[in-house]
């Protein structure tokens, strides 16, 4: 996943904002980067441009490889499907549908329907340490849980980058932390891309690579502590 | 189960209260459009009933004749005629018209004669339930139906009556032998009919041609066409065509039966797309987050579709179960509501359709979704 002199304008008129002025990033597989930075630096705009969620002003954005401009609606939406995982700070479940459900879905806008999507996701489910919880319906489940169910939702598919936006925000440090694992691990072991939007200084020691961003460009990049325990 | 099934399904039945107001709404409307077609149906065979059930090949009509009910009268020189034509080999009279029936307590109540030849089984009354219609034969002998009992003041079979000044007694009853007017049929032999109605012996309402196997009804039409005049030949079909045409939509009974049934559909697509509509904005997120991860457009818009579909399922089931009371309810009444298979079948696919329409409005609403407000709601 990589982004090449990426600039991005929000709104019109006067409410016109230059949110990103110039950033080039890659994210390679089995790293586990942070994106950090202040509130109204870009760090989101900067996600949802590498997630295909916006299109940029300027600039170029491939993902694996495959340069994303020019694609209609519905080619990006496949390529986000097949390739980017998405972990939101609010969770984004779907309360009427239980956790195996919340996993299976991603699964199911990919057309996979058949019980092979549902040992998927419990499989998924498992890999986020929620085995016992596949009945289970959001309201039921904690925060950190939610947030696993989420995670499991990101990595159901098997996608080649998860870019997950201040997943720890809603959470205690504890949950927190236990959810950083989860993803540093997710990052080791199964070789994907993770980048993790924050500015809880807190979860750092998991970062393999830090990125700052502020006022729309990167502003600086350092090695991390990444830890597994 | 499919998923988008078993979310289309979660969605709606999440606000159960909302749920219950989008299939009220629904209820609602397909009972008046059932009623409404119920009673279009009843009209159309109530209409055509006596058309349908006298024993002819074509029938001989005075001239300009818009429906079964038209008092005008044909002159006898005409079936002698069209005796004449080869290939014919009965034309029997028939004669109809408005009569007064003496009330037992006081006052009078128009009735509608039928009368024909009983020998000849012209036009004979069917679905006896009471007598025999072949008593017709005896003096100032009448068949009538027991929907009108009330209305005639009579306890039917045996009762004594009194038609335009003159004796009449209830030899056989019948069921389910009602008129669009709502007037009671009296059936009764040509000559009781000539009676009450005060149709000269030379003339009757129509003749009813009957013509000898195999032979070619359209050839003989065209002979009868040739040689008759002041009046009409129709076949069968073309009278019934006829019939339904003057007092459905000449008369705007069934114009009006038709405007109900679209002011139900109207409510009820109102109702269907309001509830979608607000439901969708209450899962906007939801089918934002869809979009995030991936989702075509064309999923998304199944979700809805199956919102839709499932409401018009479960509001035609409820609809239908209060349908079949009330053709029960209204079976022996004088204005029966009607639902046959293929009108079922047919309201179904119209709940589809209205309930798909409604969804128009959601899918639009969703066509708009922005996925990057996922990360900031």
């Amino acid at each position: 996943m990589q982004a090449i002199d990426v600039a991005k304008t929000l709104g019109r008129g006067a409410g016109r904002v230059q949110a990103l002025k110039g950033v080039s990033l890659s994210l390679a597989g089995g790293e586990l980067a942070m994106l950090m930075g202040p509130s109204g630096s870009g760090k989101t705009t900067l996600l949802s441009i590498l997630g295909c969620i916006l299109s940029p002003t300027s600039g170029t954005v491939r993902v694996c490889g495959q340069p994303t401009a020019g694609m209609k609606p519905e080619d990006i939406a496949k390529l986000r499907r097949e390739n980017v995982g998405f972990i939101f700070q609010s969770y984004h479940l779907f309360p009427t549908l239980n956790a195996v459900d919340n996993v299976r879905i991603a699964l199911d806008v990919r057309g996979e329907i058949s019980q092979t999507a549902v040992a998927k996701a419990k499989e998924a489910l498992a890999t986020v340490g929620l085995s016992h919880k596949v009945k289970s319906f959001p309201l039921s489940l904690s925060g950190g849980e939610q947030q696993r169910v989420a995670i499991a939702r990101a990595i159901v598919g098997n996608p080649s980058a998860i870019l997950a936006d201040e997943p720890t925000s809603a959470l205690d440090s504890e949950n927190g932390q236990a959810i950083m694992k989860v993803l540093a691990q997710i990052a080791k072991q199964q070789a994907r891309g993770v980048l993790v939007v924050s500015h809880d200084p807190r979860i750092v020691p998991f970062a393999d690579r830090i990125i700052r961003i502020e006022d729309g460009r990167i502003v600086g990049e350092e090695t991390g502590g990444a830890r597994l325990n | 189960m499919s998923l988008i099934f078993k979310l289309a399904w979660r969605n709606l039945v999440y606000d159960r209260l909302r749920f219950v107001a989008t299939l009220t709404g629904i209820v609602f409307s397909i009972v008046l459009v059932t009623v409404q077609m119920g009673l279009f149906m009843s009209f159309e065979r109530m209409v055509s009933e006596m058309i349908d059930h006298a024993a002819a090949d074509l029938w001989i009509v005075p001239l300009g004749t818009k429906c079964f009910e038209d008092p005008s009268l044909v002159d006898e020189r005409q079936r002698f005629r069209a005796l004449s034509v080869a290939g014919v080999t009965e034309a029997l009279p028939v004669v109809i018209g408005f009569a007064q029936w003496r009330l037992p307590t006081s006052g009078t109540t128009p009735v509608f004669i039928v009368g024909s030849d009983t020998r000849g089984g012209a036009l004979r009354p069917w679905n006896v339930v009471e007598g025999n219609a072949d008593d017709l034969a005896t003096p100032g002998a009448v068949v009538i139906d027991q929907t009108y009992f009330d209305r005639l003041g009579t306890k039917g079979l045996g009762a004594g009556a009194e038609i335009r000044d003159q004796k009449a007694e209830v030899v056989a009853v019948t069921k389910g032998i009602r008129a669009f007017t709502t007037t009671p049929y009296v059936f009764t032999s040509l000559d009781r009919a000539r009676a009450y109605v005060g149709t000269p012996p030379d003339k009757a309402s129509y003749f009813l041609v009957r013509l000898a196997p195999n032979a070619d009804a359209e050839i003989i039409r065209n002979r009868l066409r040739r040689i008759l005049t002041d009046s009409e030949v129709l076949t069968t079909a073309e009278f019934r065509r006829r019939s339904e045409s003057f007092w459905l939509f000449g008369t705007g009974a069934g114009a009006a039966l038709f405007a109900g049934a679209l002011l139900g559909l109207i409510v009820g697509t109102v109702i269907v797309a309001q509830t979608l509509y607000s439901s969708t904005k209450d899962h906007i997120n939801e089918f934002a987050t869809l979009r995030a991860i991936g989702s075509s457009a064309s999923y998304i818009y199944k979700v809805i579709i199956h919102q839709a579909i499932l409401s018009a399922a479960v509001g035609f089931f409820i609809a239908a179960a209060i349908g079949l009371k009330i053709v029960d309810a209204t079976a022996d009444s004088a204005l029966p509501v009607v639902i046959t298979p293929v009108m079922s079948l047919g309201l179904f696919a119209l709940t589809v359709v209205m309930c798909v329409l409604s969804a128009i409005a959601a899918i639009v609403q969703v066509m708009r979704i922005d996925p990057a407000v996922v990360f900031t709601r």
